[in-house]
């Protein structure tokens, strides 16, 4: 029985859960790509944002009837391991980035892009699945759900805020370079620039004059063939690496190692390009600017308090709140890199491209660290399961 | 300031004042240039943003280093080659400190550099702050052009009592008011009656200032409880004497500098029972697992009645304001060690858990001539297999339990050289063979009987005592009661003013505002407020109604609002990225022309 129970939460998470939020990813990034079509183009959009959104429920009612099932099977909170908190760091990530974009910023169409990053998440938890068991006592506390649940909504949310600061980059990217291209061919003609950023709604009507939808179409070529695809993909590639070696150095065989190593990468290089491939349909530099800095800042606010409660926990129960282990020092760069983020954004001459970047290192130091400090490093706080 | 001058009059004094003190000339002009350039340089932020990245990559390197208050012995055989980069490499290590991060020359001084650039950052943006507070009030307007939201309605109240009502309207939702009555119009830089109004100024660079103060608060909890903090561990065995606490019972001592041996208060701690389990069948999930960590204590304290406590992994004991701690546990094995039928040992041996699934340690016996040491491995689990002999798990239960052993004999070197209790030092002793041990058995290897009586469990506790923890937690609550406002007050300007529109003989209320951040949230409360006001005021919506700034029958001056950036903050990105650039171009033309419609509407831009 507990065992059918078992096999059913990790079917729920894998493959259900994940298909629906990538077939629900793939739906709302198509009607991404309508709103700049023509009448009857953005009518099928909007149908198809509402199958997106029927795809999207869907898809969190599996993930969190396998969260349920999954607790009732080892009647304890699901957060007891690494595979257990990346889930959870994806439900949270999906939640907060589909609620923010549909209700607060009022933007569902974005959704596709929150969607994917969660999908990665919980692909990259199937390398760190472990079969529901008891927890050991040492976690068998209140402070667990409050400290463990801060710290992993935290990470979900610099996860969401780390797809906003890419696509920024991106976006930025091909406008600065469609910027440069017109002022050196065309001698700044400013012909096709028009609609520079125009998406909601008030824009050329595209229904009735070809000429304007011909010059959109020529825009959005000329914004994508503005960023450098070999350099996007060696620089994912990268940038994935630095992260993603931990699979290759603690794997037993390297086979498996290179393999699991490869696949991360690619699967990143993927997204990159396809997100790249989105880039004209993307909303101004300063709106995923500003969804970039407004997640970072309620992720940091997390993220601190989740830090002090857990060296409250650690005065409790090793009876000392701060030894720099290999977790404590992991937690305590992530919260400098973001602090950093936050500085260099008010900080004259940082601000824009520098900013961002300082985002994207500071997501890297926070996956790096969490794969380091439970993989690499042993600690007090290993007590993942591998 | 002359009446011609056509500046704006400058709402509040800059932060800084040019200096007053002669710079001092001469042949060492230089060396006070220098100074001024490096406390130029130290006192940016990016300066401070270098120092913060440079501590990061510091403590990097103690998590891949071994440091040597946590694991000395293994910073030993880094150093002498056996372990890690090799000896060469670690001789550079120590030369730059790396072996003790945490204590170094290199840390301190970073430590040191970042608060005195946090310092010089926060002197003048205190002051500034203090000034706000005291002085400043909302900047009024001549001219509402270039404000994000502009809003107009009209009523039939005089442009006094509309007055009026935004004060109350504005004053029930916490806006900081200012009220003018008007300058006359033949000054040039008369400015019309309104009411200004401003809000997150003060809190959203308070809460800033109080995030950044409140590193000195965990600066000096810290500093301070280094040296009044008291950490010591001592092992206890089941049922054994247990110990008191004072200075010389610990197995290892570390107090603050300010700590005395007086400070102990002498009390005193037995363990009665340890309870340990484990997920025992190798097929249910989770196996091997721990699931129970916990001892039974009964603790006497120096004048009263002992009483019965609990330590779970989360529930220390609190005695006399020390905090006792469960660290490890391990198997005791009682060894009784008798040389020609003199019994040169008897005593629990503390065991300590190894990688390889076994307990190892050491019995030292000096009082034998020559000396003994056994090498010990306890292996909790080690059932007979076919042939009759043990078979080692790496199980920790004691169903099937062994005392493997090594005997030595020779000079053990006790005192001689730095050793661990549980480790023997094998050089100068030789081996004399070993043998294998159930509990209750006992073997005689040449002069010597060893046996192995029984076994019990000892416990690991730390005993803690740290003032600094009231301290360090308002130091927290200090951080993030700053953070929030820090991050989530936003700052913005209102401006209602009310004109008497001659043609109509009404009243026109025009509600202007500008967010500093987050624009596209002050739209809805920008909404709200003028719904409420126009409700307040019984306003409605007229034919001829257009923003009075571009009728230009009003008679003032088509000035700009006074933007002086005059309370010196740093400039917010926000202002400059979230600012609905491209709505506004292409919205920045004069209202379409009324419709006739409900009385609480009103046009917007």
């Amino acid at each position: 029985m507990t065992q059918d129970l078992a096999e059913l939460s990790r079917v729920l998470y894998s493959p259900t859960a994940i298909a629906l939020y990538l077939s629900a990813a793939f739906v709302y990034l198509y009607a991404l790509t309508t709103t700049v079509g023509r009448r009857d183009e953005r009518e099928r959009g909007r149908k198809a944002q509402m199958l997106g959104a029927v795809l999207t429920v869907l898809g969190l009612t599996a993930h969190i009837a396998h969260e349920i099932i999954r607790g009732i099977v080892q009647s304890r909170l699901p957060l007891g391991n690494m595979f257990e908190v990346t889930s959870l760091m994806a439900l949270v990530g999906i939640l907060v980035g589909v609620g923010y974009l549909t209700f607060v910023r009022k933007r569902p169409e974005l959704n596709g892009f929150a969607l994917i990053g969660g999908a990665l998440l919980m692909g990259m938890s199937m390398l760190l699945y472990a079969e529901p068991g008891p927890l050991m006592p040492i976690l068998d506390t209140w402070w667990r759900p409050f400290h463990v649940s801060m710290l992993v909504a935290a990470m979900g949310i610099f996860a969401a805020a780390f797809v906003f600061t890419g696509l920024y980059l991106l976006r930025d990217t091909g406008e600065r370079a469609v910027a440069a291209g017109r002022t050196s061919v065309t001698r700044g003609s400013t012909v096709g620039a028009a609609y520079v950023g125009d998406l909601d709604g008030g824009g050329p009507d595209l229904d009735d004059d070809p000429d304007a939808r011909d010059h959109d179409a020529e825009y959005r070529k000329a914004l994508r063939a503005g960023i450098p695809i070999v350099k996007l993909a060696v620089g994912t590639f990268v940038v994935t690496g630095m992260v993603s070696w931990v699979w290759w150095v603690t794997e037993d065989s390297t086979r498996v190692g290179v393999t699991r190593f490869l696949t991360v990468n690619l699967v990143m290089v993927a997204a990159a390009l396809l997100a790249r491939w989105f880039v004209p349909f993307l909303p101004s530099t300063a709106t995923l600017d500003g969804l970039a800095h407004r997640t970072v800042a309620f992720g940091f606010i997390m993220w601190t308090v989740g830090t002090i409660a857990g060296a409250m926990w650690a005065e409790v129960s090793w009876g000392r709140f701060w030894g720099w282990d290999p977790k404590e020092t992991g937690a305590f760069l992530t919260w400098v890199a973001y602090a950093g983020y936050l500085h260099a954004r008010a900080t004259r001459g940082v601000q824009g491209r520098k900013a961002a970047w300082i985002g994207i290192g500071a997501f890297v130091v926070m996956m790096g660290t969490y794969l380091i400090a439970n993989y690499v490093i042993v600690g007090l706080h290993s007590y993942a399961e591998l | 300031m002359s009446t011609e001058s056509t500046l704006p009059p400058e709402p509040n004094p800059a932060i800084r004042r040019p200096s007053r003190r002669p710079e001092p000339g001469g042949p060492f002009a230089f060396v006070w240039d220098s100074v001024k350039m490096a406390w130029r340089w130290l006192t940016r932020m990016r300066t401070a943003l270098y120092l913060l990245g440079v501590l990061a990559l510091l403590t990097v390197v103690a998590t891949a280093v071994p440091q040597e208050p946590n694991v000395p012995s293994t910073v030993g055989r880094w150093l002498t080659g056996e372990e890690g980069p090799g000896a060469g490499v670690s001789r550079v290590l120590d030369a730059f400190g790396a072996f003790d991060v945490y204590g170094s020359a290199a840390f301190l001084a970073l430590t040191l550099l970042l608060f005195i650039s946090l310092t010089a950052c926060l002197i003048p943006r205190i002051r500034a702050w203090v000034r706000l507070v005291r002085t400043s009030k909302p900047p009024l307007v001549r001219h509402l052009g270039g404000q994000d939201q502009l809003a107009t309605f009209t009523t039939d109240r005089t442009p006094d009592e509309a007055h009026a009502a935004a004060q109350q309207v504005l004053g029930e939702r916490h806006w900081r008011l200012r009220a003018h009555a008007g300058d006359p119009p033949e000054e040039r830089t008369a400015k019309p009656a309104q009411v200004a109004g401003e809000k997150g100024l003060w809190s959203r660079e308070g809460g800033s200032l109080l995030f950044h103060l409140s590193f000195y608060v965990l600066l000096a909890a810290i500093v301070f409880g280094q040296l009044l903090t008291f950490e010591g561990q001592r092992g206890i065995v089941e049922g054994d004497t247990g110990f008191r606490d004072t200075a010389v019972s610990y197995w290892s001592y570390n107090p603050g500098r300010w700590f005395d041996e007086t400070d102990h208060a002498g009390w005193r701690l037995d363990l009665d029972t340890f309870h340990v389990d484990w997920v025992r069948d190798p097929l249910a999930a989770g196996a091997g697992q721990p699931t129970e960590f916990r001892s039974e204590v009964t603790v006497t304290p120096p004048d009263g009645e002992p009483y019965q406590a609990e330590i779970d992994s989360n529930r220390p004991a609190m005695i006399d304001g020390m905090r006792v701690t469960q660290l490890d546990w391990g198997y005791a094995p009682r060894v009784v060690v008798e040389v020609d039928g003199e019994v040169v040992h008897d005593a629990f041996v503390h065991a300590t858990a190894s990688d390889g699934g076994f307990f190892s340690g050491a019995v030292k016996a000096p009082a034998a001539e020559p000396d003994v040491g056994l090498e010990l491995f306890f292996y909790p689990f080690a059932p007979e297999g076919e042939d009759g002999q043990p078979v080692p798990t790496g199980a920790p239960w004691d169903d099937a339990p062994m005392l493997l052993f090594r005997q030595y004999r020779g000079d053990l070197q006790l005192g001689a050289t730095q050793q661990t209790v549980n480790e023997l030092d094998t050089t100068g002793l030789e081996s004399e063979g070993g043998a294998f041990l159930r509990p209750g058995q006992s073997v005689e290897l040449g002069d010597v009987t060893i046996r192995y009586p029984e076994h019990r469990r000892w416990v690991g506790y730390q005993v803690s005592s740290r003032p600094q923890i009231p301290a360090l937690l308002a130091g927290a609550g200090l951080l993030v009661a700053g953070l929030i406002p820090a991050l989530y007050a936003y700052r913005r300007r209102l401006w209602v003013l009310a004109v008497r529109d001659e043609a109509t003989g009404r009243t026109l209320v025009t509600v202007a505002g500008r967010a500093f951040q987050r624009p596209e949230a002050f739209e809805a409360e920008h909404a709200a407020i003028v719904a409420e006001l126009s409700a307040a005021t019984g306003g409605g919506f007229d034919e001829a109604a257009e923003p009075p700034d571009r009728s230009d029958g009003s008679g003032y001056p088509r000035a700009t609002e006074d933007r002086t950036d005059h309370d010196g903050d740093r400039p917010d990105h926000d202002d400059l990225t979230e600012a609905p650039t491209i709505r506004d171009r292409r919205t920045d033309v004069l209202p379409a022309p009324a419709r006739s419609g409900p009385p609480s509407e009103v046009v917007r831009r």
